[in-house]
């Protein structure tokens, strides 16, 4: 019986893998004859940057595992991974502080991860780019041209919606971002938002937000991937598009636009400090002997339970490190309007300041607060009931009260 | 002598509810608090030590039963066989008799408020409130229950609290009204067992024992 079940599970999986297989392999000839050549060729460059066959071969059965995927599919993704040059990318730079693009491409020294991005075919990308002004613009027409619909489009940065969003204006035209923004996007194959400030705002959107400032999603009311993160981790960009070349689609997303196998667990559910949580060890104030051993950094603001990402599994800097191994706890960083709802970033939620109108105070003590005044209102109320006899029928009017 | 008649007012459904529900508060109450603000267990080795496991354990535990007991309360308020009180549950809108129940525990006035409904007017805003604030707790904590028990029932009523997850704003918005309302809920019951004496006292209808034995003693024309 159980036996008979496990077969048909085992059956049903291959089955399923082996169409995902099919389909991959479709789209990826199809991806071969409609793309436009590289431009060098990747394997050169790994050797070039030092990359050994070996090596790479190790980051596609890491990327094949972050992806989801079973073993059968490292090929596919190596073939991906050949391919990642020749998709055409539009990237957009909107309200932030390029530090998402900082981030992905100043590294110490080279990983898979890093070359990819470095080799990324950017038809336009206003950081990099050497172009300015109305050459700059015409690289954007021209991109915009030669590849309708089969261009990606990456936006960094939220827009500015206040003042008919003239809060940001680029370019020799003075365009808006959000009109640059909707010409763009209309024409892209699909639109990656990168980084929390285009997924949802961020800093720009943070109270009192007096620009308006909103996250792609938002301000156009379009369907994006969003990968989230002050600044994301490269492998969660690169991952998604593997994905688009192998599967010519975006892979399944969140309720929130965050690719799920990127996305779907807590930081909490797989943090290496987590059993120093269950048993009830805290690192109690910075340099302490619990931060020394490693201990759970709940109590110093960690927001690991409220924030959903993989940074605990696939980690910062080819998997060096990542902010809780560190030693600090988790900001919430890939989660909407984190500044706002994850204040303060050093204490526990239950610290959070409540109130308004220029009075603000911690929950506990307003709670204990209430609570001391009710009990003080309470004891008075009793002492009262009793001095007076209320409610009880008087001595002088003894029939009075019985007739009500 | 006051010449006092018993009268059968809470069904036995009702008082098993309410104390079930008065444990389920205070363990929460209690393990909710060491979540908020835990302190470190200092002896033994990690291995050993599943302190705050066990704490959210039982939270969790207290949470479900609570659930119930709450769906089971409001079923009672409809398809009680003894006596559904939803209606009671609006004795405030009776504007007269509020203001007369008002000034009566203000203790600015003697005139009792009227016997009309099950609750007077104060009382059903306070219960009314109570079971207000049970909806607000059971699902938060059923969200931030489903967030970490993804399977079986957990997982079908998570899914159906989930778009109220993304509507608050995540899950750190979630914890924190879990917080404030525990707060609310506390107020609720140092003011309710209070009352609930106070009323024994002024009325001499043996409130506080109602609860248990499930009669009051009244004067027949009140
Ligand atoms: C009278 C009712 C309740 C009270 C007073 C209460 C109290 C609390 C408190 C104070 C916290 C800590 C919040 C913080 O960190 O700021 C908490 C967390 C939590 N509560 Fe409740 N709660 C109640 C009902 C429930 C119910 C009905 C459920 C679920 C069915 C539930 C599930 C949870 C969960 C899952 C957590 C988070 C635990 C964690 O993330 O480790 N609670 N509760
Ligand atoms: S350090 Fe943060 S994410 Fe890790 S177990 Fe503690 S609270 Fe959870
Ligand atoms: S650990 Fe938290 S704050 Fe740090 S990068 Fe990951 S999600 Fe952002």
């Amino acid at each position: 019986m159980g036996k008979d079940r496990d077969a048909e599970y085992r059956s049903k999986v291959s089955g399923y893998y082996h169409q995902l297989m099919e389909q991959c392999q479709a789209n990826m000839d199809r991806m071969d004859r409609e793309l436009p050549r590289a431009r060098e060729d990747f394997g050169e460059i790994l050797k070039e940057r030092g990359v050994t066959r070996r090596n790479f071969l190790k980051w596609t059965s890491a990327m094949t595992a972050a992806l989801m995927l079973p073993p059968i599919f490292k090929p596919m993704v190596a073939r991906a991974a050949e391919n990642f040059s020749r998709l055409p990318v539009v990237w957009l730079h909107f309200a932030e502080c390029t530090g998402c693009s900082e981030s992905f491409l100043r590294t110490s020294y080279p990983n898979v991860d890093d070359i990819l991005l470095d080799t990324i075919s950017l038809e336009y990308h206003e950081t990099l780019m050497a172009a300015a002004g109305y050459q700059a613009e015409a690289n954007l027409e021209k991109a915009l041209k030669d590849f309708p619909g089969k261009f990606v489009c990456v936006i960094e940065g939220a827009i500015p919606m206040g003042l008919d969003g003239k809060y940001l204006t680029l370019g020799p035209k003075g365009k808006t971002a959000l009109e640059l923004g909707r010409e763009v996007t209309s024409k892209a194959a699909a639109t990656i938002c990168i980084g929390s400030c285009s997924c949802f705002g961020n800093i720009q959107a943070a109270k009192p937000n007096p620009t308006d400032a909103k996250g792609i999603r938002d301000a156009l009311h379009i369907s994006t991937v969003n990968i989230a993160g002050c600044p994301p981790s490269p492998q969660n960009f690169v991952g998604t598009i593997l994905h688009f070349l192998m599967f010519g689609g975006m892979p399944p997303l969140d309720s929130l636009g965050r690719p799920v196998w990127a996305y779907g667990k807590r930081i909490h559910d797989y943090c290496e400090r987590r059993p120093h949580y269950d048993a009830g060890e805290y690192v109690e104030e910075w340099g302490d002997d619990g931060a020394k051993k490693g201990w759970c950094l709940y109590k110093m603001g960690c927001k690991g339970p409220y924030t959903y990402s993989n940074c605990a599994r696939i980690r910062f800097n080819d998997g060096m490190s990542w902010p809780i191994m560190a030693g600090h706890g988790c900001m919430g960083c890939t989660e909407p309007a984190f500044w706002d709802t994850m204040a303060p970033l050093e204490k526990p939620i239950s610290e959070k300041p409540i109130g308004g109108w220029g009075v603000t105070a911690r929950v506990d003590s307003l709670g204990a607060a209430l609570t001391g005044a009710a009990i003080v209102g309470i004891a008075a109320h009793a002492g009262l009931t009793a001095a007076k006899g209320h409610g009880q029928p008087k001595k002088a009017e003894p029939d009075k009260e019985s007739h009500e | 002598m006051d010449t006092r008649t018993a009268i059968k007012e809470w069904s036995l459904a009702i008082r098993v509810n309410h104390w079930i529900m008065v444990i389920c508060i205070f363990g929460l109450i209690i393990t909710g608090f060491y979540i908020a603000h835990p302190f470190t267990v200092p002896a033994g080795e990690t291995i050993d030590k599943f302190f705050m496991g066990y704490a959210r354990f039982v939270h969790l535990i207290f949470g479900v039963i609570l659930t119930f007991i709450f769906l089971w309360r409001v079923y009672l308020a409809f398809f009680s066989r003894f006596h559904a009180d939803w209606k009671d549950f609006l004795a405030w809108t009776d504007w007269k008799n509020f203001w007369t129940q008002i000034k009566f525990y203000l203790l600015v006035s003697e005139k009792k408020p009227e016997h009309k409904f099950l609750y007077g007017p104060l009382q059903s805003v306070a219960y009314g409130g109570l079971l207000a604030m049970l909806v607000v707790v059971v699902i938060t904590g059923v969200i931030l229950m489903g967030v970490e028990y993804s399977l079986g029932v957990t997982g079908v009523a998570y899914a159906a609290v989930k778009p109220i997850q993304n509507m608050l704003g995540g899950l750190a918005t979630v914890r924190f009204i879990h917080h404030i309302f525990t707060w609310l809920i506390i107020l609720f019951v140092v003011v309710h067992i209070y009352m609930a004496f106070w009323y024994d006292v002024v009325f001499k209808e043996g409130t506080i024992s109602s609860m248990v034995g499930g009669r009051v003693f009244r004067k027949p024309h009140d």
